[in-house]
């Protein structure tokens, strides 16, 4: 009993040695997982029920931050609103055009790899630089975008200027960084096995008919791996925030994410109980939310049934 | 012959070789992970006796860090020039080359970064208020060290300046320039509708100056071509409306905040007929629109993000307030006129005097520098010795009663003359004695940032003034509360 509860105990020599070469091996991951990973993660814990301004000790005070954040922060509404806006348009948006454009990129045409490459290339630009490039298409009076909407004789908005288009606005250039799923998409549409294409050819499937009864079905399990990333990477979304809105979230508050509300507080306020507090709760609805995900899962993923289990 | 195993036989073998490798590695990432030592040189207690331009001899040369948040080449290079100087007259000290903006633009963050290692400068000029800082115990109190000093005294500041860098009692900074506030306006925009453009004809009150206002205002369409003055601040620049909101309240007998008692007024009656005015003035004259002003034109004092040039500048805008520093930094861009004037701040229905802004470079010494006593030397001689070099790079004007009263910046000289700049000069100092205390708050950034939310909020419709105003007070005196109590 004592040596199925110990292995250790039972084993030879030589494989407890291995074992310890094993760990040795893990130790470097293992000490930078717990002191870059698991110490900062339990410290934010402790410090959201601290009073911590950097130079002077924390000090206790218990669920004081947290009741901020519900009850006092006048900055918690918009900012949670923006988030949920931003990512209830941006995942889907950027879920359906990547996988438009893999289906596109799947297919067999001269110089795809070429094609590949340059879909790919926008997310390699630093997001700052990509950023600024946006502010500048984006003006409103002589941004190349609104030249182009004017040509037509369309109403142009003022984009990052208008606290009801500036979101919109981040959706958009949210969708300069498609690449990497595309990436993604297109290594799961080339696992799709070709013969079942081709027996729904044969049993006179249209395109439409193969893309819903074949591909998407087939592609379910990269759908919600890109689902997971994306719906984090947008509760998450901070650079082009802050460089479009600053961290007050201009223009009226209408660029203030959750993540630049709890950058504000860390590093403009020296608030860090507070921030912590703050990311405490980001990550507790992050959790949630892709445990949801997860849950729903079991509907809409298809997952290959083993006839002899 | 007995059979021994691999590893006996040769000590370094592939395995043992691999194992000791991988501890090695690990002890390795821990022994960096491990806190350095800690300097075992306790900091220097400031001593009062030591005369500050005079300070102790040293047996070896003394050297000492300075730092600045940022600002140009020329304003950087000038502190080289300065220390030089200081140095001629104190041999044992090498003040080291001014670190401008070591951190990019989140110098706040480094600073307090390096406070809290316990690796500060030993000097450096800061561009949040010092009661912030001194709230969170990141600066050295100056007092004992001010009273024997040789410019520094109390009673050598502007009180209203001085405000800034006390909290609870203490003083924390120096306010070595204080750029005060007034409306700057385009003489020749004035003398083409026939407007009278000297300084005793700019309109006393705010009525008058709302009608003065309108003459200039020029629509095209949804396009502002041209405006007289936009209240209270430039268009989208909330920050900048929620700094300048301090006199607009000042001159309406109000205030923002009462620092003696230490609680927050920004939902006062007088505010809120403040920004109500604002409202009423932007509806009569900017179709109540703040994005179409926005989009219309640069209304700020320098170019823009999106490369547009200053509407005042340009001729398009016959008003605007700004500070000191703008007698020099105008000529930065292209100046389609030559003749402007400065005027105070006109008086709200319910005030009855006029008064204004400033902005400081606030000099302090962080907590846990460790000359302090040589360090504050070297402060005392920069505000007004070493101001005469920092004034001619950039002329920032100097808060202490003690400096030479007679400089006056280059540029203004040669665009506009001896006479008209000493005037110039003279009205900015004395609107220094009219300042209104402001940037006194232990919370100051977190305010700045709740009233520009409320300001944003009340010009973009979002909410009334006495919502806005109302909320940004409830939360303002909650985080000041808080900060008080720990």
């Amino acid at each position: 009993m004592l040596a199925r509860n110990l292995p250790w105990l039972t084993m030879s020599k030589l494989k407890r040695r291995e074992a310890v070469a094993g760990y040795v091996f893990i130790l470097p991951w293992l000490i930078s997982l717990l002191v870059f990973t698991l110490y900062p993660i339990i410290t934010t814990l402790y410090l959201s029920f601290t009073n911590y301004t950097v130079v002077q000790p924390p000090v206790w005070v218990g669920l004081e931050n947290y009741q901020t954040i519900f009850f006092n922060d006048p900055s918690i509404k918009p900012s949670v609103y923006n988030s949920v806006y931003y990512t209830l348009l941006s995942v889907p948006v950027g879920l359906i055009l990547s996988l438009l454009l893999a289906l596109v990129l799947n297919m067999r045409a001269t110089g795809i790899g070429v094609y590949r490459t340059l879909f790919y290339l926008p997310s390699l630009v630093p997001p700052v630089a990509a950023t600024i490039v946006f502010t500048v298409l984006f003006e409103a009076r002589s941004g190349l975008i609104n030249s182009f909407i004017r040509s037509f004789g369309l109403p142009a908005p003022a984009w990052f200027a208008d606290p009801n288009w500036s979101k919109p606005g981040l959706v958009i250039m949210s969708l300069w960084g498609i690449g990497a799923q595309t990436l993604i998409f297109l290594a799961g549409l080339q696992d799709i096995p070709k013969s079942l294409l081709e027996a729904a050819e044969i049993d006179g499937a249209n395109g439409a008919q193969k893309l819903w009864y074949i591909t998407l079905p087939l592609l379910s399990n990269v759908i919600l791996f890109n689902l997971v990333m994306n719906v984090i990477g947008s509760f998450q979304v901070f650079t082009q925030a802050v460089v479009i809105g600053g961290t007050t979230g201009n223009p009226m508050e209408s660029t203030l994410m959750f993540m630049v509300h709890i950058y504000r507080n860390a590093f403009r306020y020296f608030k860090m109980g507070y921030a912590s507090a703050l990311s405490v709760l980001l990550f507790v609805v992050v959790m949630v939310v892709t445990l949801l995900i997860f849950r729903s899962a079991r509907l809409w993923v298809f997952a290959e049934k083993d006839e002899n289990a | 012959m007995a059979s021994y195993p691999q590893s006996r036989r040769n000590p370094v073998s592939r395995r043992n070789f691999l194992r000791l490798a991988g501890m090695a590695g690990g002890g390795a990432l821990l022994a960096s992970c491990a806190p350095k030592a800690t300097p075992t040189q306790k900091p220097t207690e400031p001593a009062v006796e030591a005369a500050p331009t005079e300070p102790p001899p040293a047996q070896e040369k003394l050297s000492l860090s300075f730092w600045t948040p940022g600002g140009s080449d020329v304003f950087c290079k000038g502190f080289g020039t300065i220390a030089e100087e200081y140095e001629k007259l104190t041999p044992n000290i090498d003040i080291g080359e001014a670190q401008c903006n070591p951190s990019g633009e989140n110098f706040n963050e480094m600073l307090m970064a390096n406070i809290a290692a316990a690796t500060p400068p030993d000097t450096t000029i800061i561009w949040t208020s010092p009661a912030a800082f001194a709230a969170r115990g990141a600066l050295e109190a100056l007092d004992d060290l001010m009273a024997v000093s040789k410019y520094s005294q109390l009673e050598n500041w502007p009180a209203g300046v001085l405000a800034s860098c006390q909290y609870r009692g203490k003083t924390y900074g120096l306010p070595a320039t204080a750029g005060t506030y007034a409306i700057f306006y385009n003489q020749e925009m004035f003398e083409a509708k026939g407007i009278p453009s000297d300084r005793e004809s700019f309109p006393k009150t705010w009525d008058e100056m709302r009608r003065l206002s309108k003459e200039f205002v020029k629509w095209d369409g949804d396009v502002l071509q041209s405006a007289g003055y936009i209240p209270w601040g430039i268009p989208g620049d909330t920050f900048s409306s929620a700094v300048e909101f301090a006199f607009w309240s000042a001159v309406n007998g109000s205030q923002l905040f009462d620092a003696k008692n230490l609680k927050y007024t920004i939902d006062s009656e007088q505010n809120i007929y403040t920004m109500q005015y604002a409202l009423d003035w932007w509806d009569e004259q900017y179709k109540g629109d703040l994005t179409k002003v926005r989009t219309s034109a640069n209304w700020g004092g320098y170019s823009d993000g999106e490369g547009r040039p200053p509407a005042f500048q340009e001729n398009k805008l016959a008003m605007q307030t700004n500070g000191y520093w703008f007698t020099t930094d105008m000529y930065a861009v292209e100046m389609k006129f030559e003749r402007w004037d400065v005027a105070s701040v006109p008086v709200g229905p319910n005030g009855k005097k006029t008064a204004s802004g400033y902005w400081p470079n606030w000099l302090v010494i962080p907590k846990g520098t460790k000359h302090v006593t040589e360090a504050f030397a070297y402060l005392d001689y920069m505000t007004v010795d070493g101001i005469k070099i920092w004034y001619n790079n950039i002329p920032d004007l100097p808060a202490n009663k003690k400096t030479d009263p007679n400089l006056v910046p280059k540029t203004v000289v040669e665009k506009r003359g001896q006479e008209l700049a000493a005037s110039i000069n003279t009205f900015f100092h004395q609107q220094l004695d009219v300042a209104t205390p402001m940037w006194d708050s232990p919370v100051q950034d977190f305010f700045l940032d709740q009233l520009s939310r409320a300001i944003e909020q009340i010009l973009g419709r979002a909410a009334s003034p006495k919502d806005a105003l109302g909320e940004a007070q409830k939360a303002c005196q909650a985080e000041l509360d808080k900060v008080l109590s720990s």
